[in-house]
């Protein structure tokens, strides 16, 4: 068996960040920074060596678990996830706690677990893994608003996890298999017990993709998460159940009403944002909508436009939380309100961010011409306007935000004479290769149309399409310099649909702790006290004496095996979640390293 | 010469002017640009993008301001009271 993990034609990319990333804590300095390197390397010419096929089929009880599923669709998000894992890890090396470098490598190779699931337990177990060890790329940052956001985050992951994880099992008792079908869900609410699963697999799917109103723990979470950790989230969680949703839920047709609302949405709660993080995490959420909304059109050209967008999306998403996180990182701020005039001290940083700004709005010989057009045309070629023209708004208000607001009031705007200088050379390289496949991907967009999942027939530059393009964008800059009064940020944030729990659990604790606390102590207290507790004592004293002659003795043995076994427990039991989502990685890691050594 | 000073250069008048003028240029040469594929009635109408995206822009600034201010937009501290 273990011939075969080292099998050369099919290596898990995985491994190199769960396994291999073990190793950072023991290294040091340069040597460290060439490891990570090393390793998010290695992982990336895995994939480009990698033949379409099946590999990693193993027994596990009685089900049989695949890690390596290989065709074209789990191989072009298999390449970004990679091509991203060396831009992160460049982007990375000044940090200096190795926990965060480790929790981003199993976050990465947690969701290259699931590009290359065969099965849905597989799927599931690295889907856990990415939510276990992403959590702390948001606690990492140590300050009490984190904890209060990972917190969060982890709650409504491991809710969507368990709905996910319902779904699977309901699929299983149905078809007795476990292996990843195309499982689409029409209509809009479960008719019997096979469209219960798929429903409740698609929430699942959702809930990682951020759809509202599943959403809101990503503008939450990644503004809260640290400098780096922001840069790693924007690109993983979302298009890994992007991923999902195509391979499993293609064509399921609520999916496009929910992706054109997804998009709009996100472009309403940017106009209002006024950190730069959380506005451009509002900007992810609008983005998925269009692959949300393909995914659920279903067609050829669709899928391949989702795909496509997701590619550029992860490249250009990435280096824009790499440009503001670089103004937190040297300036401490993010906010809007509280930054400006920066362009006399960090031009560069501005022009990667900027090039960032064009490439998500589309701009032509940008990476977003290429992909978002696709999607958006193959719904003008399905006659669906109402999406068509959803879409199209949603592409002005997403120049108007990441390409003008967020450049403008960071390095324009009023000066607030801030002391700042250019961040790193690490974190500068790693801009400078995201703008090189951010204009690379604008002009040579063929080697990305072959990557993609079915034949291309689609061409991005044509004259009309061009021109169609420049005139939405740019009249929307002539709209954001004639309303520039009103687009000055105030220091507010916006309830979201987190509001929910976030105020639902003070009035919840409040009824816990007043009503039905005294009602539990005034009335079922006296009851309870006269019909049980009385003759439950009388019969208890007689019991007593049978025990402490009889049972005790023998017993008091097997106690005291038990108190050696919990006080072994008890150094787990910490009561810090923290240390049980530690717990949980490294549970389910080791789960997947004994099925796949043992026989 | 430096970043800052082309940066400096380019926030004048004459930019300005000159960014005015592309706008104007946009919506003359959409009456020859050739239309490969129509899909609805805007396909045909030369300049309706140039409208469509000051109207986009004005109605998503305006619309979300008012639901912000009237809804949706709190202090920073409103989770914590």
């Amino acid at each position: 068996m273990i011939s075969e993990i080292f099998n050369i034609e099919f290596f898990h990319p995985s491994a190199y960040y769960i396994i291999g990333g073990l190793l950072i804590p023991l290294l040091k300095g340069r040597v460290k920074q060439g490891y990570m390197l090393l390793l998010s390397l290695l992982a990336f010419f895995a994939v480009v060596n990698m033949p379409h096929g099946v590999y990693g089929v193993y027994e596990f009880l009685s089900w049989e678990l695949t890690f390596g599923n290989v065709d074209k669709l789990s191989k072009v998000f298999a390449y970004i996830f990679t091509i991203m894992g060396v831009i992160g890890v460049i982007y990375s090396f000044h940090v200096e706690n190795d926990g965060e470098h480790l929790s981003a490598f199993y976050y990465i190779g947690g969701s290259l677990g699931v590009t290359f699931a065969g099965d849905f337990l597989t799927l599931f177990l690295f889907w856990e893994i990415m939510a276990f060890s992403s959590v702390f790329l948001v606690w990492y940052r140590k300050i009490p608003s984190s904890v209060d956001s990972g917190f969060r985050y982890l709650l409504w992951h491991v809710i969507g996890g368990l709905i996910l994880f319902s779904g699977i099992m309901i699929q299983y008792s149905v078809s007795g298999d476990l292996s990843i079908q195309y499982l689409p869900f029409h209509g809009w609410w479960p008719t019997d017990i096979q469209s219960l699963a798929t429903f409740l697999i698609l929430i699942g799917f959702i809930v990682n993709a951020a759809v509202p109103p599943f959403g809101a723990w990503l503008p939450d979470a990644y503004p809260a998460a640290t400098v780096t950790g922001a840069v790693f989230m924007s690109a993983f969680t979302t298009k890994t159940a992007v991923y999902a949703l195509i391979r499993v839920c293609a064509g399921s047709e609520i999916l496009i009403i929910l992706g054109v609302v997804m998009a709009i949405y996100g472009v309403v709660y940017a106009v209002l944002e006024n950190d730069a993080r959380r506005l451009l995490a509002y900007h992810i959420i609008s983005q998925v909508g269009y692959m949300v909304a393909g995914t659920g059109l279903g067609t050829q050209m669709a899928i391949n436009g989702v795909v496509a967008h997701a590619f550029c999306h992860i490249l250009y998403k990435s280096l824009l939380f790499m440009g503001t996180g670089s103004v937190l990182y040297v300036t401490g701020t993010a906010k809007l309100s509280e930054l400006g005039g920066l362009y006399k001290t960090m031009p560069r940083t501005m022009i990667y961010t900027i090039i960032g700004g064009l490439a998500i709005s589309a701009f032509p010989l940008f990476s977003g011409f290429v992909s978002k057009s696709m999607t958006v045309a193959a719904f003008g070629e399905e006659h669906i306007m109402w999406a068509f023209i959803g879409l199209m708004l949603a592409s002005a208000g997403t120049f108007l935000h990441t390409g003008l607001k967020v450049p403008y009031f960071i390095w324009f705007g009023k000066d607030q004479g801030i002391k700042a200088q250019e961040p790193p050379w690490n974190m500068e390289l790693a801009m400078i290769m995201g703008s090189i496949f951010c204009i690379g991907l604008g002009i040579f967009y063929k080697p990305l149309y072959a990557l993609l999942p079915y034949p291309v027939h689609f061409e991005p530059y044509t004259a009309y399409h061009t021109w169609e393009t420049l005139q939405i964008l740019l009249f929307t800059q002539l709209g954001f310099f004639l309303l520039l009064k009103k687009l000055w940020c105030e220091n507010t944030i916006s309830m979201d649909t987190d509001w929910f729990p976030r105020k639902g659990a003070i009035v919840f604790m409040w009824f816990i702790n007043k009503p039905l606390a005294s009602f539990e102590f005034n009335l079922i207290g006296e009851v309870y006290e006269f019909i049980v507790q009385k003759p439950v004592l009388r019969v208890a004293r007689w019991f007593r004496w049978v025990d402490t002659f009889i049972v005790d003795k023998t017993f008091s043995e097997i106690a005291n095996l038990t108190l050696i076994w919990s006080r072994m427990l008890q150094a787990i039991q910490s009561g810090q979640i923290q240390h049980y989502a530690m717990i949980m990685v490294a549970g389910v890691v080791t789960l997947i390293v004994i099925v796949i050594i043992l026989p | 010469m430096n970043l800052i000073d082309i940066i400096d250069k380019l926030r004048t008048k004459i930019v300005k002017k000159i960014a005015y003028g592309i706008l104007v240029l946009l919506i003359l040469a959409d009456f020859i640009i050739p239309r490969h594929e129509i899909h609805f009635f805007g396909d045909k109408v030369p300049g309706f993008w140039s409208l469509f995206g000051i109207i986009s822009c004005v109605l998503i600034i305006v619309v979300s301001k008012w639901i912000g201010q009237n809804w949706l937009m709190r202090d920073e501290d409103y989770y914590d009271k």
